[in-house]
């Protein structure tokens, strides 16, 4: 044992290093909900800080806006039931049937999370709008009356977010199905049952723990949703509690406390459906990687082969394509009519748009953040993803609650406790770029938590254990070992963690300061305070400079894999 | 012999005035915000309360304003091209969020803004109380009005005004329905196809208090009834009447109609007869800025002649002037050209500000 | 290749999950250079103490000594973490990392203690050799056969001379017939390594192959310890004579007037007699014997025998290949023969059936 005990000098045990990282990001997340609490029970002078007293008065107050808490459950309910649906559909004829080109098919599925929801709601108002829209245009062009379709209603906002998550849904529910064993559905088809009874009898009870959590879990993500209810649903007087949580601080006097208290009470049942979402995944087992790879049977449909495509296709046209398109075409009129003519095209939009300096400098300020989120992130959560799965150190169950406290609570209402309590944080980050990197990765952990995991949870323990007992201590392990194994989900989170932050718009709109623009707030302010033709270049803008940074990546990681060798 | 007397005591009172400047000055001379009443220099062509060598010493001056990106954009970039030293950096929001987030930087001990704009005099009086405005009467404050300046002057000053009429979409709406006076926007055939701003917007307090007290307090009431639809930026109202996403707009800009009109939007201007409501707007220096010297030299072009020329002919900007000696509007319309309301009760204005919040909140489906 | 060999030494170990006990007061020793085999059913604990001495279970009361120093105590509290005991283990699932090539897999122990890289070279060429991969080196260890990847963790497990080596089912995975190779190559690698080894195991064959000593468990705790040899003839009880082998169970009085020369004597319900050993094993009025079922002879005339020898018939015939399984009728009940004698017998035939005393083993209750 000598030999050992000379190879090693002192270094920080796992528990030392756990203890400094998992608790320090406890505190980044519990740090901003506390002000957020706090604020919620300040009644009396609403700007007094800290509060003059304490009551519950903002919580029983809150039956004013009774209407509001029902239009976000209409809302949610709506967007989440489509979600799974088209997430249901996909992922069923994507990965048991043999519909062709499956496998592009399936990673194009991913393409709609890079259109983000607020350019979708964009695109969507410049569709659909009652008066404006060019759906509607062209309705009343061949004759009819009124509008055919009005995107600005609860169905509108419904409809918009579901088309966005409903890629979210597909993720979710296919990685289910293809983690089911085949034998079980051929046991059944062998004992004489057809292809329609065997999908309803045995392979949707199987599937169906799997697709409620990924409705639980929509369902979560569409309580807090902000873009498409704010493009969408100010015009039309329709609030949810984050669009009405955003109007009551941005108006003078500002009425923190209430907008707290509906916080709070949103945040309250976001915690209780995370919290029914882990107890539905938690009663399985995940462990797929030890030599066992199961290959679903794929059915054969026959002629429904091309109407099955078509359908996957009509899902991209609508979700990407169609958005893309129109607010490319958008961008480049004066007037946007769905008529196109030639005198109505320019490039003003464009000129202006790159000599703003909210455009230029959020754009590049987006982007740098962008790739500090993803990297540091990669690195915080990998570690913490072994922390909890794999050190078996005490405390690290509630170290996963807590972190994935940030899941149950809308981004907005996150970053109103984030300005608060950083606000008086004795070093000076307010205003820079430094407290939304601290907001992102703190709003982002769940995200990045959850990719990870889902990886390391797939690689066998005994491959760290036999690491152990060849004599690596946790860091070598951590460094030889799992690090490398985790290299396809790492990559994934990276991407992942760099796209949420480029586009994220609810902290950041609370937390910008003059020097540390963004662009996905500059985009909706711009659709706020100039015309939708000049946003739609800043929109497209966007798009293109986050596939530019991502092209460079995908480049600069290739070259390293090759260089490095496997 | 009294001119002897009278002489020979202002002599005496001559030394002993001095001698006790002489003992104050260093004091005087230290305090880095004098009232600098007299002390004024030429830069370009307009005067100065600053020193203006400090000002590009110091390098920036950080801007936080109402207008919309396009229109900051404009402001800045013309200050920049007459002083190219000093950078400029802003932030943009509607007035009530701006002087929320100024008003919870301040009280947590960050002082980061140079120069405040707003569009709604009730922030700036609160700010005023609160001793956020840095007192600084610009040398170019002797060409307004005195009522339109601070009381007592040097805190903020009125830099333009804004007006609001009517608006409508010539397609929608046929002209034997066409409003003519502010009654008209109670009439039911226009429900559910009108447009307002949000109880947000400074100039949306203005006309609901002069309205008010023209037409009685019911008048809101009534109007509540067509279900307008609020909005946070008066190119946000302009592009959706322009496109026919809503018929009417009752709270229409005579700055924003301007632009959408050259633009080629088929609209309609009304100015009804009883009059317009108008607001201006109210920039000064903030107290404890980073930049001092650049904020004074900043205020004082906003407020000259080079600086109006900006507000007034830019047509994203559009703010009448109210300098005695202003030109005329780019339409070649002067502000004197229109009936404008102003509240006549200026505590009484403010003092209805939360009023109005709770009600226009509820008008607005909050 | 140096050897250094460690005893082990476990005491009273006891690990609870929750409130299920896995181990429930095992104590046993392993010898310096010995190897020894934990066998039982699946669910019995083996491979909970075995990774209790490994390090990567924390039991919960007990004591455990590696070459006569603790490495986990309850009292006083001691716990050496897994990679300080300088033990190594092989792992049911092999554990290759797929990432690295067959070289860095078998190197990452010697690399862990920091050894110079001409020396790593030159062990792993060897421990290469020795499991017959020396070809294999650059290879990428996820594009193994299962076999090879078995070979590959051997090679890794004792390439750093640790002073013990653990095994964890390391053959389960295999077909039949590697197996039954495996398990010959195993034993004469033991042989060349002589390294003090425990070993895990449900398969009977495997542990009376490799083992030196078999510790029997079941349900946590000890069942039987012995060398391969007296665990199959001499089981303690009805479980090891079942478990190990299969096994005849006889059931009789005591007849104490009939014992002579140290003998057992039991009278069975049906009246046969049957003279066994006792192996100085205390017994009741009531007793019980094991007999194995390749212990009992079947001729068609009487043996010569004095004792033992009884008439029967053959009521069942199944052929296995190595061997022919005869279910015989014998003194109302059915006694299990396997005979592997080239003439058969034919079912209703009239036999005799005889054991030597010596095989007949009294049972402890």
């Amino acid at each position: 044992m000598t030999s050992l005990e000379r190879a090693r000098s002192w270094r920080p045990g796992p528990r030392l290093v756990s203890l400094v990282v998992g608790g320090g990001t406890a505190v980044l997340v519990l740090y901003p909900i506390a002000y957020l609490i706090q604020a919620s029970l300040s009644v009396g002078d609403p700007q007094a800080r800290p509060p003059e007293a304490y009551g519950l008065d903002n919580f029983t107050g809150l039956d004013r806006y009774a209407h509001i808490f029902g239009n976000t459950l209409l809302v949610a309910g709506v967007a989440t039931i489509v979600a799974v649906v088209v997430g249901f559909v996909m992922g069923w004829i994507l990965t048991r049937t043999n519909v062709p080109g499956r496998a592009a098919l399936e990673q194009l599925m991913a393409m709609p999370y890079y259109v983000t929801p607020l350019m979708g709601a964009l695109a969507w108002a410049l569709i659909g709008s009652a008066g404006s829209g060019f759906v509607n245009q062209l309705w009343r062009a061949v004759g009819g009356s009124g509008h055919l379709i009005d995107i600005n209603t609860a169905w509108g906002i419904a409809w918009v977010m579901a088309l966005f998550e409903g890629s979210v849904a597909f993720v979710m529910i296919g990685a289910v199905m293809k983690s089911m064993d085949p034998s079980l559905e051929e046991a059944s088809q062998v004992l004489g049952a057809g292809r329609v009874r065997t999908m309803l009898r045995i392979t949707l009870p199987l599937v169906l723990p799997g697709v409620l959590g990924a409705a639980v879990f929509v369902f979560a993500e569409m309580l807090g949703s902000f873009s498409a209810a704010l493009v969408l649903g100010l015009p039309s007087r329709f609030y949810v509690v984050t669009t009405a949580m955003y109007q009551l601080v941005s108006q003078y006097p500002p009425r923190f406390p209430t907008a707290a208290a509906m916080g709070v009470s949103l945040f309250a049942v976001m915690f209780a459906m995370v919290w029914i979402y882990r107890r539905i995944i938690s009663s399985g087992s995940y462990v797929t990687i030890t030599g066992k790879a199961f290959r679903p049977r794929v059915m054969d449909v026959g002629g429904l082969r091309w109407p099955l495509l078509g359908l996957c296709l009509a899902y991209l046209v609508v979700a990407v394509v169609l958005p893309v398109l129109v607010i490319v075409y958008a961008s480049f009129q004066r007037l946007t009519g769905a008529v196109p003519s030639l005198a109505n095209l320019t490039l003003a939009n464009y000129a202006m748009a790159l000599s703003l300096d909210a455009v230029r400098s959020a754009l590049w300020n987006s982007l740098i953040l962008g790739v500090a989120t993803a990297s540091l992130g990669v690195l915080l959560m990998g570690f913490l993803s072994w922390l909890i799965y794999r050190s078996r150190l005490p405390g690290a169950g509630a170290i996963e609650y807590l972190l994935m406290f940030p899941q149950a609570v809308p981004r907005l209402v996150f970053a109103f406790g984030m300005m608060w309590a950083w606000l008086v944080f004795p070093i000076p980050i307010y205003g820079t770029l430094w407290l939304l990197l601290i907001a992102y990765l703190t709003v982002f952990l769940p995200l990045g938590l959850r990719t990870i995991s889902g990886v390391i949870l797939q690689i066998d323990r005994s491959l760290e254990e036999c690491a152990q007992m060849c004599g690596a201590t946790w860091g070598h392990r951590l460094r030889t070992v799992t690090m490398p194994l985790l290299k396809p989900g790492l990559v994934a989170a990276w991407l992942l963690l760099f796209i949420a932050s480029v586009r994220e718009l609810g902290a950041s709109i609370l937390l910008m300061g003059p020097k540390s623009k963004v662009i996905t707030p500059a985009i909706v302010e711009s659709w706020f305070s100039t015309s939708s033709e000049l946003t739609a270049a800043m929109a497209l803008l966007q798009t293109l400079a986050v596939a530019a940074a991502l092209a460079i990546m995908f480049a600069v990681a290739r070259r390293a894999v090759q260089a490095g060798g496997e | 012999m009294t001119e002897h007397r009278h002489t020979a005591v202002t002599r005496r009172g001559f030394l002993r005035t001095s001698a006790l400047a002489a003992a104050t000055a260093p004091w005087l001379a230290r305090a880095p915000f004098a009232a600098a009443q007299g002390k004024s220099t030429k830069v370009l062509d307009f005067q100065t309360g600053a020193d203006v060598a400090k000002a590009e010493q110091e390098g920036e001056v950080v801007y936080y304003g109402h207008d919309g990106e396009a229109g900051i954009g404009v402001l800045l970039d013309a200050f920049k091209k007459d002083f190219p030293k000093i950078k400029t950096s802003y932030v943009r929001l509607q007035t009530g969020a701006l002087y929320a987030k100024i008003t919870a930087e301040r009280s947590a001990g960050r002082f980061g803004v140079d120069v405040l704009q707003l569009s709604d005099i009730s922030p700036a009086i609160d700010f005023q109380k609160k001793g956020g405005w840095e007192v600084h009467v610009s040398p170019e404050s002797s060409a307004y009005k005195a009522e339109h300046q601070s009381s007592p002057a040097g805190h903020y000053n009125w830099g333009g005004v804004t007006f609001a009429g009517i608006s409508y979409n010539k397609g929608k709406i046929k002209p034997e329905q066409a409003p003519k006076t502010w009654k008209d926007i109670l009439n039911p055939i226009h429900k559910d196809g009108v447009s307002a701003k949000l109880a947000t917007s400074g100039m949306q307090h203005a006309q609901w208090y002069t309205l008010r007290k023209l037409y009685g307090n019911d008048f809101w009431q009534e109007f509540a009834k067509q279900r307008p639809k609020g909005f946070d930026a008066r190119a946000q109202l302009f592009d959706r009447l322009s496109k026919g996403d809503d018929r009417m707009c009752v709270l229409a800009e005579y700055a924003g109609y301007t632009l959408f009109a050259e633009k080629g939007a088929e609209i309609e201007f009304v100015a009804p007869p009883d009059g317009l409501p108008a607001t201006a707007f109210y920039i000064g220096v903030v107290n404890k800025a980073p930049h001092p010297e650049a904020a004074k030299l900043f205020v004082d072009w906003a407020l000259s002649k080079r600086g109006q020329a900006v507000y007034q002919n830019q047509k994203i900007l559009l703010y009448g002037s109210l300098r005695t000696d202003a030109g005329p509007m780019p339409t070649g319309k002067r502000l004197a050209d229109f009936k404008l309301l102003f509240p006549t009760d200026w505590n009484d204005y403010v003092a209805s500000h939360p009023v109005f919040v709770k009600e226009w909140n509820s008008i607005m489906g909050l | 290749m140096s050897v250094s060999q460690a005893s082990i030494e476990v005491r009273d170990l006891v690990v609870r999950y929750g409130t299920v006990a896995a181990v429930r007061g095992v104590t046993f020793t392993v010898g310096a250079g010995e190897h020894l085999t934990l066998l039982g059913p699946s669910g019995c604990g083996k491979t909970t103490t075995l990774r209790a001495i490994a390090g990567l279970e924390r039991p919960t009361s007990g004591e455990i000594r590696i070459g006569g120093s603790p490495v986990f105590s309850s009292s006083p509290s001691v716990n050496v973490p897994a990679e300080r005991r300088g033990l190594s283990m092989v792992f049911q699932s092999y554990a290759i990392w797929p990432h690295m090539s067959v070289f860095d897999n078998v190197a990452y122990g010697l690399r862990v203690r920091k050894r110079p890289e001409a020396e790593v070279k030159t062990r792993v060429r060897e421990a290469l050799e020795l499991v017959q991969l020396h070809e294999l080196g650059e290879r990428g260890a996820s594009k193994l056969s299962g076999g090879q990847q078995q070979r590959v963790a051997l090679a890794r497990a004792f390439v750093f001379s640790p002073s013990v080596l653990l095994f964890d089912e390391p053959l389960s995975n295999l077909d039949a017939k590697l197996r039954a190779e495996m398990r010959v190559e195993l034993k004469e690698l033991q042989r060349r390594l002589d390294i003090t080894s425990v070993y895990v195991t449900h398969d009977l064959e495997e542990a009376l192959a490799i083992s030196d000593r078999i510790v029997v468990m079941r349900d946590g705790v000890i069942e039987q310890v012995g060398t391969p040899a007296e665990i199959y003839d001499r089981p303690r009880n009805t479980f090891v004579a079942d478990f190990v082998g299969s096994a005849n169970l006889i059931r009789g009085r005591r007849r104490p007037d009939l014992e002579r020369d140290g003998l057992v004597v039991l009278e069975t319900a049906g009246g046969a007699v049957v003279h066994g050993t006792s192996l100085d094993r205390r017994a009741g009025a009531e007793a019980l014997m094991a007999v194995r079922t390749v212990r009992l002879r079947l001729d068609r005339a009487r043996p010569a025998t004095a004792v033992n020898a009884w008439p029967a018939r053959i009521r069942q015939r199944v052929f296995q290949g190595d061997f022919t399984q005869y279910h015989v009728d014998w003194d109302g009940r059915t006694l299990i023969v396997r005979s592997a004698a080239a003439e058969p017998l034919a079912e209703g035939d009239e036999v005799f059936v005889s054991a030597d005393p010596g095989y007949c083993v009294l049972l402890e209750e």
